[in-house]
């Protein structure tokens, strides 16, 4: 049994057909052109079969971090054996969400799987979840992020808080996150709060902290929680009231090691008695590299690693993470950065010498890292050549060519370079 | 050519609460620019009266969240004489955003609260019915054509005898007047958020030099200012063929 109704029927069918001439146009390609139709022409469908799922609907949401959490947790439960329907990270809106939901449905509209976990964008959330209900909402962090989208961050923790509102079982939320923590306090009774965080060391150990937009002032302790107890490189250890689990990350980094706390916590909330401690640990370190952030991959006979900037917290950890010395490095943010203004109290001194600076925003990047004391050999907004060059050069004595990226430069590299995943 | 043995000290006040577009990194880019000329020079963070230096050379306010605006101004409030003393004095003090509008007579927000400013600056801030978003061009008479980013809820009023310039294009200070940012002698409030003095080489160079003559001494833009502003200038150019915006001769 699946969610979805025989009304939508027809509804269905052009959606489908829609796909068809969109994959006819672009073979392979993931569209949202099919959703977008099937909203337009079928309004309750999204509505009615998000809200339809026999084992209930799990909501993964935040600033950043939701899609490594969405997979991890997705993981888990395959694990202990349930039917998981979920969505692609880049469907993460309404049509995207809807063309997710045809992908899979059958004929009457009708999506297979007993429970969905569903990766949200904090700001097209709100508006999705209008009548529907969740069981658990799961939140990752609110981060001074996308500014030029949301303004500032008051507003995505008032989108955050209209997402928790539909949970009806409970919330799981960062306690690291003063905010989330405030949003946890104005939940209806009877919702429960199921916390996750870092333990003081961990926390110690960053020394910009996690990049929240307000880091509460204390730490959660076991007896309340899932604490990250330790991260080194790729490995971290969970500890709760329950157990404590040894689990290899995606990509090292402590931003992975709290994405793994909140599947963890997550999943617990979802299964309750049945959750296995030790399914959950080996689930979690089974997760394949994450693409684009610290991704090492062989492109025309060089060693080359992929680091994804998406926030300001997320360039501050991922420049940190950056072996000091690399040789060569390649800078390019695209139109995506539409204002870098808030990249600015990112600290990149550490990058010491980029080799290309590129991307649209390519002189906006180099001012942003001159200011910084960083010495750029060249500008070359042109991403192609850039790339071209960059990869040309030889071999660095020291550490290996690394890319770093907002998203648009990054789908325009990999669709440059032929790599999979370009299109996603 | 250092001037005194610190050297100079730029501050940028509250950045924990007001820095929420890089607008204290201006403090920085004083402070690099000056280096590169040959001066010692300092960035300090200052968030409440006490970590104050002896010796301020300029200030930074920086714009924050209208969550923030009141422990922002309670903190600014503790500073309220140092503040009114530079002013006076001429010590150069930017003002950006909601950093700026603290600076004023008051703030009035969209949801009815009133903030009273700490009134270095004149005129005041109200609510606009949308917010303003985009890439702003103003024509200053003393700093030449600026060029920026604008995100603001609020118009600005009661000051328009002493604009920071003309637009050329963006919303400003609203309300149809065609004029951006205020001005009272050396204290200079903006919309223009993010790192304005990094793009606009020209007014960053004007307040190094104004920065330079009160203490005695010159300020001439070192060779490493010429690289760097090569990168601005082409930014400029980028931000204002993607606005499609284009400067009068």
């Amino acid at each position: 049994m699946g969610a979805g109704s025989l009304r939508y029927g027809p509804a269905i069918l052009v959606g489908r057909f829609v796909r068809f001439l969109a994959r006819l146009r672009k073979p392979g390609g993931g569209s949202a052109i099919p959703g977008l139709v099937v909203n337009r022409i079928a309004p309750g469908y999204l509505t009615r079969t998000l809200s339809g799922f026999p084992d209930g609907l799990i909501v993964v949401s935040g600033s950043s971090g939701k899609s490594t959490t969405t997979k991890m947790l997705v993981a888990i439960l395959r694990a202990h054996g349930d039917e998981v329907f979920t969505n692609p990270s880049t469907a993460n809106i309404s049509q995207g969400l809807t063309s997710a939901l045809l992908e899979r449905a059958d004929w009457r509209g009708r999506v297979p799987g007993g429970v969905a976990v569903l990766e949200m964008d904090e700001g097209h959330g709100a508006v999705v979840m209008r009548g529907v209900d969740a069981r658990l909402v799961a939140l990752t962090n609110v981060m001074v992020d996308q500014i030029d989208r949301f303004h500032d961050s008051e507003m995505v923790v008032s989108m955050l808080g209209k997402i928790a509102g539909r949970a009806s079982e409970g919330v799981v939320i960062n306690a690291d996150d003063a905010a989330l923590e405030r949003l946890a306090a104005r939940l209806a009774p009877g919702v429960a709060v199921h916390r996750y965080g870092v333990a003081q060391r961990v926390m110690d150990a960053s020394p910009r902290g996690l990049g929240y937009a307000e880091t509460a002032g204390t730490r959660l302790t076991p007896e309340a929680g899932v604490v990250v107890d330790h991260v080194e490189g790729r490995r971290a250890r969970l500890v709760d009231a329950e157990a404590s689990v040894d689990v290899e990350l995606p990509a090292r980094g402590t931003h992975y090691a709290v994405d793994a706390a909140a599947a963890y916590a997550t999943a617990r909330a979802v299964l309750g008695a049945r959750f296995d401690v030790s399914l959950a640990a080996d689930a979690l370190s089974s997760i394949p590299a994450v693409f684009g952030r610290g991704e090492r991959v062989t492109v025309r006979g060089h060693e080359v690693e992929f680091v994804l900037v998406q926030n300001p917290a997320s360039y501050q950890l991922n420049i940190d993470g950056i072996e000091t010395g690399t040789e060569q490095v390649l800078f390019a943010i695209g139109s995506d950065v539409r204002d870098p203004s808030y990249f600015w109290p990112v600290d990149a001194s550490s990058l010491g010498r980029v080799s290309i600076v590129s991307g649209s925003k390519a002189h906006e990047a180099a001012l942003m890292l001159a200011y910084d004391g960083v010495e750029v050999d060249r500008v070359e907004p042109d991403l192609a050549h850039a790339v071209d060059d960059f990869l040309a050069a030889p071999a660095p004595t020291r550490g290996v060519k690394t890319i770093v990226f907002s998203a648009d430069a990054m789908r325009r590299t990999r669709a440059h370079l032929g790599l999979t995943g370009a299109d996603e | 050519m250092t001037h005194h043995a610190s050297g100079f000290t730029i501050v940028t006040l509250v950045p924990s609460l007001l820095d929420t577009n890089g607008d204290a990194q201006n403090a920085a880019v004083l402070a690099a620019r000056l280096r590169w000329a040959g001066h010692d020079a300092r960035m300090v963070a200052v968030e409440e009266r006490g970590a104050l230096p002896d010796r301020v050379d300029a200030v930074i306010v920086g714009s924050g969240n209208d969550s923030t605006l009141e422990p922002a101004r309670e903190r600014l409030l503790t500073m309220h004489d140092e503040l009114r003393r530079w002013g006076t004095e001429g010590v150069p003090i930017l003002g950006v955003g909601t950093g700026w509008e603290l600076l004023s007579w008051g703030v009035e927000t969209a949801d009815g609260r009133t903030v009273e400013g700490l009134g270095v600056l004149p005129g005041r801030a109200v609510p606009r019915p949308t917010r303003a978003t985009g890439d702003v061009v103003v024509r200053s008479p003393r700093f030449g054509h600026l060029v920026g980013f604008e995100n603001h809820a609020r118009d600005y009023v009661q000051a328009e005898a002493s604009p920071l310039g003309r637009l050329v294009s963006g919303i400003g200070n609203g309300r149809d007047a065609g004029q951006e940012g205020v001005v009272m002698g050396w204290v200079i409030g903006t919309h223009l958020h993010g790192p304005v003095l990094a793009k606009n080489p020209a007014m960053a160079d004007a307040f190094a030099s104004e920065m330079a003559v009160r203490a005695g001494t010159t300020y001439e833009p070192g060779e490493r200012a010429a690289v760097v502003d090569g990168y601005a200038e082409e930014a400029r150019r980028a931000q204002l063929r993607v606005a499609g915006i284009a400067l009068p001769a």
